[in-house]
């Protein structure tokens, strides 16, 4: 079978008209002044689509090309080019549909196992090494932005690791992560913050709102020795990551803006999972030693009572909302406050 | 045989000059984009589900199909361009470079030092990248079977490029060598300032370096493109861009500030309001700033590159464009993404088919420059992985 082809020969801009046929594994171009034979497997062939003309490509330069694309891809059928699956899919309405599913299906499958059980795998193989020093970094970058040294007397710093030090030793031996905690006079109100390594930062404004009582600390640390215990710093920073990969993949030629997105929403996704199996660590611990999940609630009650307190006329309202949300493993400030507060008075009784 | 239309349509202009003595563009190539976005829907939906499968491995064959249906349907002069990169030599440079990039996002995560070492060595591999990725797309683009080209050399590059590191490289150095960020000495404020503000002094004069370089050297057949915008003209569009940014800031601030004095005795409403002012100022910045910038931009470049035998032309309106990234956003945001494919065809057509091209030689009689060089396609994949345009 014969098609109407223009031909250009790769050395000038010259258009020339010409007969183009397939035999033998060769491709044949034919007309005034041309003559030539190329293999066929020299040929870049052009893809099936229905904007666009057909153009070969040559290996050794030179093309040969057709506004008529139907009558092309009839001519390549005809002698028996074979189209790629890649194409098939891309012209077929079904198949495309199809894509679209899968891929809404695959990307929230990702989401919701892959990504943590990957994190998983990789946390199983971060050494201790690394931990550590992403947790002295972290620490660094905290103590620069928001972060004063403590203003608490060493006596009632050493009272309270003392005190939790106590709790924690209910534990078996050997099953608990190394820890330290470091007290920091803060810009972000009441709060505790794990870090990857095993740090704990407690804020002096917490030990005031809990008005240093050593049992209502000991409940706030037992949480963050629960995000320690499940290394929920290095797993943040894992998934955060791996999710962020995905979403520039998927959204990033368009916006680098919109691809934070589904980061953001992926986060708080992972950070409420990580605060509930904290939550669940300092019932553990908090019942091993006799104390009561309760204290828990005590803690909520105050933080809200203060919150209530910063929303009143007379105070600036900057200092209630802003209790450090940010921070995915900050302690207070997180929507589902009923419902944990609800865990907390079930694991009591 | 052509679809070149002379500029005066009742007497071939040729006819008033002798063949000699041509003085006139009298040839007007219109450039023609006809690719259609629910085709593009189909190629980007499959790419994409391929590229998440394979975890990303797929992504050079993903490129390569998007840039041969992009360029397949850029008509110059009736004429299609053609892309023919290798997608397995893309993927030898995709693999590199996802390496690369991998161990610098990490090195910084760990110390300063790390950071300022992985800083210099992109500082010195980028220039390269940056010019064997253009000459990757440029040698694997072809038009009436002719290959571009582009001979910017390596040393331009580094001239070109190593003067945007430096504000980086001084600061990240500096902190490297022990200055504590939080409580900083004197001199490091003073440095700071300094680079920060000769930085922003400067940066109309790197830009304009940068596409100099790139504009200079653009080859098809025995042509050669020049660059002739001055780096007046880049920083009275930087003013003019600036002057716009203010404008956005000032106009939600001085609303807000209106409102806050308003409703202050209702209170509830003041931190609303608040927290509304910077999302209005990005959503302005974006919305108006942007189309300003690019359409300003795209004229100004385009319009100073050509040569001797051939002149760009670009009238791109700074009203289509803001019309059109308006209804892209919102389509977008509505489709939860989906539109993307049809927004991206869309400003795709607009900003190709504001351009002409002005020629004195029938294209028919172009001849190509004979050269053979095997070009790698690791800086193709830099080029794209680092979101850097490389093109129209």
């Amino acid at each position: 079978m014969m098609l109407k082809a223009t031909y250009f020969d790769g050395r000038s801009a010259c258009a020339h008209p010409v007969h183009i046929w397939l035999a033998n594994g060769l491709l044949h171009v034919q007309g005034d002044g041309v003559a030539l034979s190329v293999p066929q497997q020299a040929v870049d062939w052009p893809e099936r689509t229905r904007h666009g003309m057909r153009v070969a490509h040559f290996a050794q330069g030179g093309l040969v090309q057709s506004e008529d694309s139907a009558a092309w891809d009839a001519w390549a059928k005809d002698g028996g080019l074979v189209e790629s699956p890649v194409v098939k899919m891309q012209q077929n309405w079904r198949w495309v549909a199809g894509s679209v599913a899968l891929l809404v299906g695959l990307v929230m499958a990702v989401q919701q196992w892959g990504l943590p059980l990957a994190a998983d795998a990789l946390v199983a193989v971060t050494p201790p090494s690394v931990e550590t020093a992403l947790g002295e970094s972290t620490l660094a970058a905290v103590d620069e932005v928001v972060m004063q040294p403590s203003r608490l007397p060493q006596d009632q710093q050493a009272q309270i690791r003392a005190a939790f030090a106590q709790t924690v030793g209910h534990q078996a031996a050997g099953s608990v992560r190394p820890w330290q905690l470091v007290f920091r006079k803060s810009r972000i109100g009441p709060n505790a913050l794990a870090l990857p390594g095993g740090t704990i930062i407690m804020t002096d404004e917490m030990v005031m709102l809990a008005d240093g009582d050593t049992r209502l600390l000991s409940a706030v640390l037992a949480h963050e020795l629960g995000h320690v215990q499940q290394r929920h710093g290095v797993r943040m920073l894992v998934q955060a990551t791996a999710l962020g990969t995905l979403s520039a993949v998927v959204l990033g030629d368009f916006s680098a803006v919109l691809a934070m997105v589904p980061v953001m929403l992926g986060q708080a996704h992972y950070s409420r999972q990580a605060e509930r199996g904290a939550d669940a660590y300092a019932v553990k611990v908090l019942k091993a030693a006799s104390l009561s999940p309760a204290l828990m609630v005590t803690l909520f009650d105050k933080l809200n009572a203060r919150r209530a307190m910063g929303q009143s006329p007379d105070k600036p309202a900057s200092d209630a909302g802003s209790t450090a949300s940010w921070l995915g493993i900050a302690f207070s400030s997180h929507p589902q406050d009923a419902e944990r507060i609800a865990f907390f008075q079930a694991a009591a009784h | 045989m052509t679809d070149i239309s002379p500029a005066a349509p009742t007497v071939p202009a040729a006819m008033h000059h002798p063949v000699h003595v041509p003085s006139r563009f009298t040839k007007r190539m219109r450039i023609r984009f006809t690719g259609s976005g629910s085709e593009y829907f189909r190629i980007w939906i499959v790419n994409l589900l391929l590229t998440v499968v394979t975890l990303t491995l797929y992504l050079p064959w993903a490129r390569a199909r998007r840039l041969r249906y992009f360029m397949g349907n850029t008509l110059v002069g009736g004429q299609p361009l053609g892309f023919h990169g290798d997608p397995r030599k893309m993927f030898r440079g995709y693999l590199l470079v996802a390496t690369f990039f991998a161990l610098y996002s990490v090195a910084g995560k760990f110390s300063s030092t790390a950071g300022f070492i992985a800083l210099l060595a992109v500082a010195a591999l980028w220039p390269a990248l940056f010019k064997s990725s253009l000459q990757f797309r440029l040698a694997n683009t072809s038009w009436r079977g002719l290959r571009m080209g582009f001979s910017g050399s390596l040393g331009g590059a580094y001239r070109a490029m190593l003067p945007v590191f430096v504000p980086g490289l001084i600061l990240v150095g500096a902190q490297s060598w022990g200055v504590d960020v939080a409580h900083p000495p004197q001199w490091y404020l003073t440095v700071s300032g300094v680079v920060g503000l000769s930085a922003l002094l400067v940066s109309p004069w790197l830009y304009w370096n940068l596409k100099l370089y790139q504009h200079h050297h653009y080859t098809l057949g025995t042509l050669q493109t020049t660059f002739t915008a001055s780096v007046g003209s880049f920083y009275r569009l930087s003013l003019k861009v600036l002057g716009l940014a203010l404008l956005a800031l000032v106009v939600p601030m001085a609303l807000a500030i209106i409102a806050i004095a308003w409703w202050a005795p209702q209170g509830s409403w003041v931190p609303l309001l608040v927290s509304a002012v910077p999302l209005l100022m990005v959503l302005l910045m974006l919305v108006s700033i942007k189309p300003f910038a690019v359409s300003r931009l795209q004229n100004l470049v385009w319009s100073k590159t050509g040569s001797a035998e051939l002149r760009f032309d670009s009238k791109l309106r700074f009203r289509s464009l803001l019309r059109l990234t308006v209804k892209n956003w919102l389509l977008i945001v509505l489709t939860l993404g989906l539109y993307w494919p049809f927004a991206a065809v869309a400003m795709t057509r607009l900003r190709l088919q504001a351009m002409v091209i002005k020629t004195r030689t029938d294209p028919n009689l172009l001849m190509a420059h004979v050269h053979a060089t095997a070009v790698e396609a690791v800086g193709d994949a830099a080029g794209d992985f680092f979101g850097l345009d490389v093109g129209l």
